[in-house]
């Protein structure tokens, strides 16, 4: 940086640093403080509470639904990530064709993405209805299934039904974003590949994706992030039901801290789930390091 | 009834003024908490009557056991015994109750006529409903006998328990054959297609949509659904008293309803108790039936009721309703019931170790303070 640091820039640096530590450390802070105390109803207003040490944390590890819950989570987020990034590549690629209406449909794909999660899933509780819903009628009628799914009502499906709903609602964010680095591939670069006679498999692979790996790192980081607080899209399918099939860690730490009052379990809940979102973020920025440094 | 009551009590005096806000039901409790975690609550609060005993064991509420003792309004001997119990922590008055609810059997009368089931006569015994909801359960034209809400929420468990009651069980003697014989009466009927699967993941008013929209032929249901059935529901519903168990003919469903509260640090205590005071007078009680709500006193009596059939069998059914807990951990150990209740329902587990499970987990809860 030329000349020396003026006092102004101090100002501009605190200003940044002042709102982190107000906004993101004090939470995350007071969330580990409570997770290592007893914390109920009658002294949620007080700052000094009985001290637990980690039996918050034994507390939870032990816990059948939590040991359930992370599980699912762990591939809530999984499958989320993969099909948003291979799906939202897949339609970004196929409306970054020339053809009429275009740009206007891929617009109009964002719409989904602005609904409210709760609005969007009723939505897809009631295609998912066993008796009465959309995804039922249409399998049935095309012959794929015999007897109807119970999509939100078995356990052992009920986690696929709202992983697939999420991915519906969170494709198109994702597609957006590979949208938008795709128009930063420079032409040229086809045109030439083009005349040396690559046909549109080895330009995809050869320039395309090379060209849009950073770009895919970070949908794929900011996609794990979002699920990972995926909240109100199962709370209203399902409840977290059934018996937690579906259930994911904030919606359980949510449980624990406002249904049951149990906000100590409810923090350290909180806490695993932040341990993986800070890992993920710390993956992103060292690929990131990496990624300008080569 | 609140709107109007507002409205009447800003009108009647110029001391207080009501200023209402409206938060939608499940976020209630965690509004409150954050209220009470940030110190700046509410004057006046209407909390569900279970989680009540979860603030005011906390020390969350203000005592209104004085104000309740001065009050010629307010006086627990005309109140029912559940609700009023409801706002009672160790012989301490927390809550007046403010409106009650209970279920009851709400059914089809068009379908009872097609099958060749009569509608006035409609089933009083579990026997009875099991037979009418096979009679009236129709496959091809997706329609289930039977339905209520076996969700993993406190919905669902206030929807079980008054089967528990009438088989002779109780929350605090769940591994007993009693509550056995309740639970898989329930998850009989998922299991033999009477009821639907989806009972596991409908809330209320889901269950009351596929009664409206033909789906089910009898369903468990509160009186807050009424001016929903008499607006969208295109055929002739009536209602009963809910069934009881051959042998053991115990009446009982579950108390719902809302109470009110003042926090602890609230500023116009005084004037929140004069709107308690003036929202529990007989004639602004007598209003709430027109939006599907019982008054919690004995002392009303609503002349001319909307509804008449559904208001005299409502009436009727609070007799029997009993109050969940009260008890400061009532959310832990509907929960424990909420799993027994999915466990079975989805066949995880046999009714009798589902609840085996369940009375395990409530056994340490209940004896530290029992209920």
């Amino acid at each position: 940086m030329p000349g020396s640091p003026s006092a102004l820039l101090y100002v501009f640096l605190a200003l940044p640093i002042l709102y982190l530590l107000g906004f993101v450390g004090f939470p995350i802070v007071y969330n580990l403080m409570m997770s290592v105390q007893e914390v109920n109803l009658g002294n949620i207003t007080e700052f000094i509470r009985p001290f637990v040490g980690l039996d918050n944390y034994r507390t939870v590890i032990a816990d059948e639904s939590f040991q359930k819950v992370l599980v699912n989570t762990l591939l809530f987020v999984g499958c989320n990530v993969l099909a948003q990034v291979a799906i939202g590549l897949a339609v970004a690629l196929f409306f970054a064709q020339d053809f009429p209406g275009a740009g206007f449909m891929r617009g109009l794909l964002l719409c989904s993405w602005m609904l409210p999660a709760l609005v969007v899933g009723a939505l897809w509780k009631w295609i998912f209805a066993t008796e009465y819903g959309v995804a039922n009628y249409v399998l049935s009628a095309l012959h794929l299934i015999g007897s109807p799914i119970h999509w939100l009502s078995d356990p052992a499906v009920a986690l696929t039904s709202v992983t697939l709903a999420n991915i519906w609602f969170g494709m198109p964010f994702s597609m957006i974003l590979i949208a938008a680095a795709l128009t930063a591939i420079p032409k040229e670069h086809y045109e030439a590949a083009s005349l040396d006679g690559a046909g549109s498999t080895a330009r995809f692979w050869y320039i395309t994706l090379p060209a849009l790996k950073p770009a895919l790192l970070a949908v794929a980081c900011l996609v794990t992030i979002y699920t990972m607080r995926a909240f109100d899209l199962i709370f209203a399918m399902t409840q977290g039901g059934p018996l937690d099939a579906s259930n994911v860690l904030p919606l359980l730490s949510y449980q624990f801290s406002f249904k049951q009052f149990d906000f100590g379990t409810g923090s350290a809940m909180g806490s695993f789930a932040f341990l993986i979102v800070f890992g993920v973020a710390l993956l992103y920025v060292r690929t990131l390091k990496q990624e300008t440094a080569s | 009834m609140i709107y109007g009551g507002i409205k009447a009590f800003n009108e009647s005096q110029s001391e207080y003024r009501i200023d209402p806000r409206i938060v939608p039901g499940p976020q209630m409790d965690s509004e409150l908490i954050k209220a009470i975690a940030s110190g700046s609550v509410p004057d006046l609060v209407t909390l569900d009557n279970p989680v009540v005993a979860s603030f005011s064991a906390q020390g969350t509420l203000t005592d209104l056991t004085e104000r309740v003792g001065k009050s010629a309004v307010v006086k627990p001997d005309v109140y029912f015994k559940g609700p009023w119990a409801s706002g009672l922590w160790k012989q301490r008055i927390f809550a007046v109750p403010r409106d009650a609810n209970t279920l009851a059997l709400c059914y089809n009368a068009d379908m009872f006529k097609v099958k060749g089931l009569d509608p006035d006569k409609p089933p009083k015994t579990w026997t009875e409903l099991l037979d009418a909801a096979k009679a009236l359960k129709d496959p091809a034209k997706n329609v289930y006998g039977f339905g209520f809400s076996a969700v993993q929420a406190e919905e669902g468990v206030f929807q079980f328990l008054p089967f528990l009651h009438q088989a002779g069980g109780a929350v605090d003697k769940l591994d007993t054959p009693e509550a056995t014989e309740a639970l898989e009466f329930w998850a009989g009927m998922v299991k033999d297609g009477v009821a639907s699967r989806d009972v596991i993941n409908q809330r209320q008013y889901e269950v009351t949509n596929t009664f409206m929209a033909g789906n089910a032929a009898m369903v468990m249901c509160g009186p807050w659904e009424l001016p929903r059935l008499q607006k969208e529901a295109k055929f002739e519903w009536r209602l009963a008293l809910l069934p009881v168990k051959p042998g053991k003919d115990i009446a009982a469903s579950a108390l719902g309803g809302y109470d009110w509260v003042v926090p602890k640090g609230a500023k116009q205590a005084d004037g929140a108790f004069r709107f308690i005071e003036f929202m529990s007078d007989p004639k602004i009680l007598n209003e709430g039936w027109k939006t599907g709500r019982l008054a919690p006193r004995t002392d009303v009596t609503v002349t001319d009721p909307l509804w008449p059939q559904a208001y005299g069998i409502y009436r009727k059914q609070l007799e029997s309703a009993r109050a969940r807990g009260p008890h400061p951990q009532w959310p832990e150990i509907s929960r424990a019931i909420q799993i027994a209740m999915q466990e079975a329902v989805t066949g995880t587990k046999p009714a009798a170790t589902a609840l085996a499970d369940a009375a395990r987990k409530i056994k340490p809860i209940l004896a530290k303070t029992p209920l």
